[in-house]
């Protein structure tokens, strides 16, 4: 379908807005299931004598899990679709089937994980698979929805060479992979270990010993997804929303040409630049941890 | 000059691509799991999930570049691809060093080098006791970024000679079979340097770099060959 420069520009505003909530939901999704590489603190920490009330899913790595989510989704969406479904139940549809089909995963990890560490004592909470599996499916839902909304658009209003199913799984592996290079971090380097000294790494030593009590009782899941909601999950959404934006932005406005490539370039050239700036600010807030004079052979 | 059998081209250009796939993980600054907790430098993610998550949303800009622009030189198809590639990596690394900053508030430092290469800062006094390193430094951002433009090129050299081999066979489905056959090619690539860097790198400045990119490049070639010549043959099955 051939768009207008306003159209397009519209079409992309909408992708860049789906995809930041995908994003965002993504990385609450998977701090509510505890998934990913903070997973393996709520792993180790029973076998540190550190019981706690946490989900404890991880089904796979979150690109391959959001990747399986996303394309279930987009096959049954494409399905329907060919079934002469309106567009948006066969999304709405096919997202609701892949995040419960999302859901079961959900319940088997866990037990199975809580099952593989009787010998730590960790028990298996009813009442935390009860209120916390729905969160989890209902998280997934959204992210299958944009996704699979993203592809959609792509396939049929822009005219991508890939299939609503390919271009939603590429999508679902590429929300995965930036849930868990963005919001993990917040989850696994600030919220499970909020006893470290603020202002430095997590030592080593403090491996597995993660936070067990909440701002009222005992912690679980949904107090964490509390917390990482008001910055993890944003920082994905905006990481994602960025992905997608910038991605298709030049070549929709300089067609497709060199200028638009340069264009990409430099774009990237200010992301370097802006992350230099946060590094300097970063720097100066929180270090030097140390007295230059004790290093050796290094000039101050 | 030697004319090369247009068979045996298009084998070795996916072999080279999938090599270049391979040295893109290299450059990748991937903390894994102790990168999640701020205990190590990079990007707290696997090496296989963000290579193959920044190499993928480059296949979709060079794919569309390519259905766009049939004429498009590779060059320009290939640029396509860096460029969504570097733009994934560098919003990611953008977003988590927002976190590592602002979220965890633990100063960028790389345990490798004593001073940046690029900035010239010290490293070595800001790492945190415990710890090897913590965040993105500049030096790690633009070693990703070099990975990703590599890992971009790739994908998209791959996607344009399958494209070219399938086309005349299956009109219609020729963008979906190479787009996937691609994506294959990239989890194997991606996987090969995973055993060679042991999980945790910082980039081409980090000493594991020389070690171990030897090795996998030319495992990768070997294996990128063999995706080569199926590639090929699976051709021969294909009917319009």
């Amino acid at each position: 379908m051939v768009l207008d420069l306003t159209m397009s520009m519209a079409i992309l505003a909408l992708l860049g807005a789906l995809a930041t909530i995908a994003g965002c939901l993504e990385d609450l999704e998977s701090d509510v299931g505890s998934q990913s590489n903070p997973n393996s603190q709520v792993q180790l920490a029973p076998q540190m004598n550190f019981l706690h009330r946490i989900y404890n899913k991880a089904i796979s790595g979150e690109p391959i899990s959001n990747g399986l989510s996303a394309v279930t989704g987009g096959v049954i969406t494409s399905v329907l679709l060919s079934a002469n479904f309106y567009p948006l139940t066969a999304i709405v549809i096919g997202a609701f089937i892949a995040a419960v089909i999302y859901g079961i995963y959900a319940t088997t990890a866990y037990a199975g994980r809580v099952a593989s560490q009787t010998r730590f004592k960790q028990p298996l909470y009813m009442d935390i698979m009860r209120y916390t599996t729905p969160s989890i499916i209902g998280h997934n839902f959204i992210v299958n929805f944009c996704l699979v909304a993203i592809a959609y658009i792509q396939y049929v209003i822009l005219g991508y060479p890939f299939t609503i199913p390919f271009l939603a799984l590429i999508w679902g592996i590429s929300v995965g992979a930036i849930g868990s290079s963005v919001g993990d971090v917040h989850y696994g380097g600030e919220r499970e270990f909020q006893n470290r000294e603020f202002g430095c790494g997590l030592n080593t030593a403090l491996s597995g010993r993660i936070v067990r009590r909440a701002e009222s009782g005992l912690r679980n899941s949904i107090d964490n997804v509390w917390f990482c909601a008001k910055f993890g999950g944003p920082a994905t959404g905006i990481g994602l929303g960025l992905t997608v934006f910038f991605s298709s932005w030049p070549t929709t406005i300089w067609g497709y040409t060199w200028t638009a490539i340069i264009v990409g370039f430099v774009i990237v050239a200010v992301m370097m630049i802006l992350n230099r700036l946060v590094e300097i600010q970063v720097k100066n807030a929180y270090g030097p941890y140390k007295e230059e004079k004790t290093e050796k052979g290094v000039e101050a | 000059m030697v004319a090369i059998d247009p068979t045996l081209l298009n084998v070795l250009l996916i072999a080279i691509s999938g090599t270049l796939i391979c040295a893109a993980v290299h450059f990748i600054p991937v903390g894994g799991a102790p990168a999640a907790m701020a205990q190590a430098t990079g990007i707290g993610t696997g090496t296989v999930e963000l290579a193959a998550g920044s190499g993928l949303v480059g296949l979709i800009t060079a794919s569309y570049m390519y259905a766009n622009e049939p004429t498009a030189p590779v060059y320009l198809v290939m640029a396509a691809g860096a460029m969504g590639s570097m733009v994934m990596l560098a919003s990611t690394m953008l977003a988590g060093g927002l976190i590592y900053a602002y979220g965890v508030a633990v100063p960028f430092a790389s345990a490798q080098v004593k001073k940046d290469p690029i900035t010239g800062q010290r490293q070595d006094n800001f790492i945190s006791k415990g710890t090897q390193g913590q965040g993105i430094p500049t030096i790690c951002f633009v070693s990703g970024i070099i990975g990703a433009a590599l890992g971009g090129i790739g994908g998209a050299l791959i996607y344009y000679v399958l494209v070219g081999i399938y086309s005349p066979l299956i009109t219609t489905s020729a963008a979906a079979v190479a787009g996937v056959f691609t994506m294959g090619v990239f989890y194997v690539n991606a996987v090969i340097p995973s055993y060679g860097v042991g999980g945790t790198i910082e980039g081409f400045h980090d000493p594991k770099f020389r070690r171990v990119i030897g090795k996998d490049v030319l495992t990768s070639f070997v294996v990128s060959l063999i995706c080569g010549v199926v590639a090929v043959m699976i051709a021969g099955g294909m009917v319009a």
